[in-house]
């Protein structure tokens, strides 16, 4: 009950902070550019038609049974939340040393607002998604109501790691440049413009399917592609991703955070 | 009243490691390597053992020279630091006014960022929306609410912040040397401000290169030196420690 009180309490005093942090970030990202805020929906649109461009002419990708400008996209949006958010994360706290140093304030406060601002831009970004479901004939059916799942589970997993990784980078400067590197494998470890289907080895496979982003892209496009409910495994396996990274990340913070202050 | 007294600092020593500055470097842990030399741990007490206690509606002053611990004694009372050894205690909501600005975001607007800075000193929106126009008002930034923060001379950057920070009625107020923002005459405007906050029974822990202020204001002084209370007592230990100082 004492628990519950308090984190009540946290909630309610730091929530105008929160959404004043987030409403700066967006503020300021638009700030004086023509287009503002409709980059949000044209930015994912493009990223799209780039690799659509790439891996169908020169690499020849392709997904049976279902068109692959659907397949691509609801991929991308899922994985560019997770790399965008987790990325900003990673500097929030080195870069708001300035403040941690001289007014208290609960310090996960700034990988939070980062994947809460990311989030806003990725419901935005779910506008062209739909805009290609339709466009390319795989249509919306019932089952979308299930989608939110895999939303929140994406959101608690992505801000159970930015914890961790934000306050790595805190003692460990040079993990803006591994992240980078990770980054960028994790891009080619998910199937995003491929299907997972051509990789043909168990082991690889195997490997594969321990990428949490994989279940989640998997749950989501089970219902936007296949228009199915995805099987038992896939609820339980995004449900575990979310909650093992959300305890693995309050731990770490919480252990570490005291010390943010010896290395600024 | 609960408390006989609104802080309570029992034995805080504050322990930096002066070698953690630099980090781990591959480089140097290589370089450590090849000459066989011992990592050697540089610790730096930047509190040791300092202790006191402040009433309610007492005007604690703190001097000293430069790091002498005088600043980082209020991020321990203001909750920024964590104490290596000893501990804190206070009752009443603070307001620590160091190093006033230091939640402004450049690239916005005065009115935006009265807003954000609000929220970081932990306002609540009704209470900033209240309080508005009195922030604007003493600010005198009337004309330039809308203009990003960026455009602004530093003089009224400090009067934003100053204004910011001082809307509410703390309990305990917490000020790291900023009586000397702005123009003269907003000097003053900012110390009639200071001075009808502790008449009207805030508690103020104060630190001050200027000797000045502090006897003015102060009705404790307590005096650091390398981290140790030198000496603690009334307005002689300003005369005191001038004595030293001069020779």
């Amino acid at each position: 009950m004492q628990v519950v009180n308090n984190i009540k309490y946290v909630c309610k005093k730091y929530s105008f902070l929160l959404k004043q942090l987030v409403s700066r970030d967006f503020k300021v990202k638009y700030k004086r550019s023509v287009l503002g805020v409709f980059w949000s929906l044209l930015y994912p649109v493009l990223t799209m038609a780039v690799m659509a461009l790439v891996f169908t002419n020169v690499f020849k990708f392709t997904t049976p049974g279902v068109n692959y400008l659907a397949y691509l996209m609801s991929g991308l949006v899922m994985f560019n939340y997770f790399s965008e958010a987790s990325n900003l994360a990673m500097s929030s706290v080195v870069a708001n040393f300035s403040l941690i140093n001289k007014v208290y304030m609960p310090k996960y406060i700034f990988p939070v607002s980062k994947c809460v601002f990311v989030g806003i831009n990725f419901l935005l970004s779910l506008i062209p998604l739909y805009v290609i479901l339709l466009a390319t004939g795989t249509g919306v059916n019932l089952y979308h109501i299930f989608l939110p799942y895999a939303y929140v589970c994406l959101f608690l997993f992505t801000v159970g790691f930015s914890l961790i990784l934000s306050s790595v980078a805190v003692f460990l400067r040079d993990m803006f440049y591994i992240y980078g590197v990770v980054i960028s494998l994790w891009t080619y470890m998910t199937p995003i413009m491929y299907d997972i289907a051509i990789i043909d080895k168990p082991a690889l496979l195997f490997i594969f399917k321990l990428n949490p982003l994989y279940w989640i892209v998997y749950f989501v496009r089970r219902i936007m592609l296949y228009n199915t409910i995805p099987e038992i495994n896939a609820w339980i396996y995004c449900a575990l991703v979310a909650i093992v990274a959300m305890v693995a990340g309050i731990v770490v913070f919480k252990k570490t955070q005291d010390k943010f202050i010896y290395y600024v | 009243m609960e408390h006989n007294y609104m802080v309570e600092v029992d034995n805080v020593s504050m322990r930096f490691n002066l070698g953690i500055e630099k980090g781990f470097s591959l480089k140097q842990w290589f370089v450590d390597i090849g000459s066989g030399k011992k990592k050697e741990k540089k610790d730096f007490w930047a509190l040791t053992d300092v202790s006191f206690k402040v009433k309610k509606g007492e005007v604690i002053g703190f001097i000293g020279s430069n790091g002498a611990g005088k600043s980082t004694m209020l991020k321990v009372v203001a909750g920024v630091m964590n104490p290596t050894k000893g501990g804190v205690k206070s009752y009443g909501n603070i307001c620590p006014m160091i190093e006033l600005g230091a939640g402004f975001d450049s690239q916005l607007t005065a009115r935006e960022n009265i807003y954000l800075n609000g929220a970081i000193m932990g306002y609540s929106k009704e209470f900033i929306d209240s309080k508005f126009q009195e922030i604007v008002d003493f600010s005198e930034l009337h004309d330039f609410l809308d203009v990003p923060v960026q455009n602004f001379s530093s003089g009224m950057v400090a009067r934003l912040a100053f204004s910011v920070a001082t809307v509410v009625d703390p309990e305990i107020l917490i000020v790291d040397e900023i009586l000397s923002v702005g123009d003269i005459a907003f000097q003053n405007k900012s110390e009639q401000k200071m001075l009808s906050m502790i008449n009207g029974g805030t508690t103020v822990l104060f630190v001050s290169h200027s000797i000045e202020q502090i006897k003015k204001m102060c009705d404790t002084v307590v005096w650091l030196d390398h981290g140790h209370v030198k000496m603690i007592g009334g307005k002689e230990v300003c005369d005191e420690y001038m004595r030293t100082m001069m020779g």
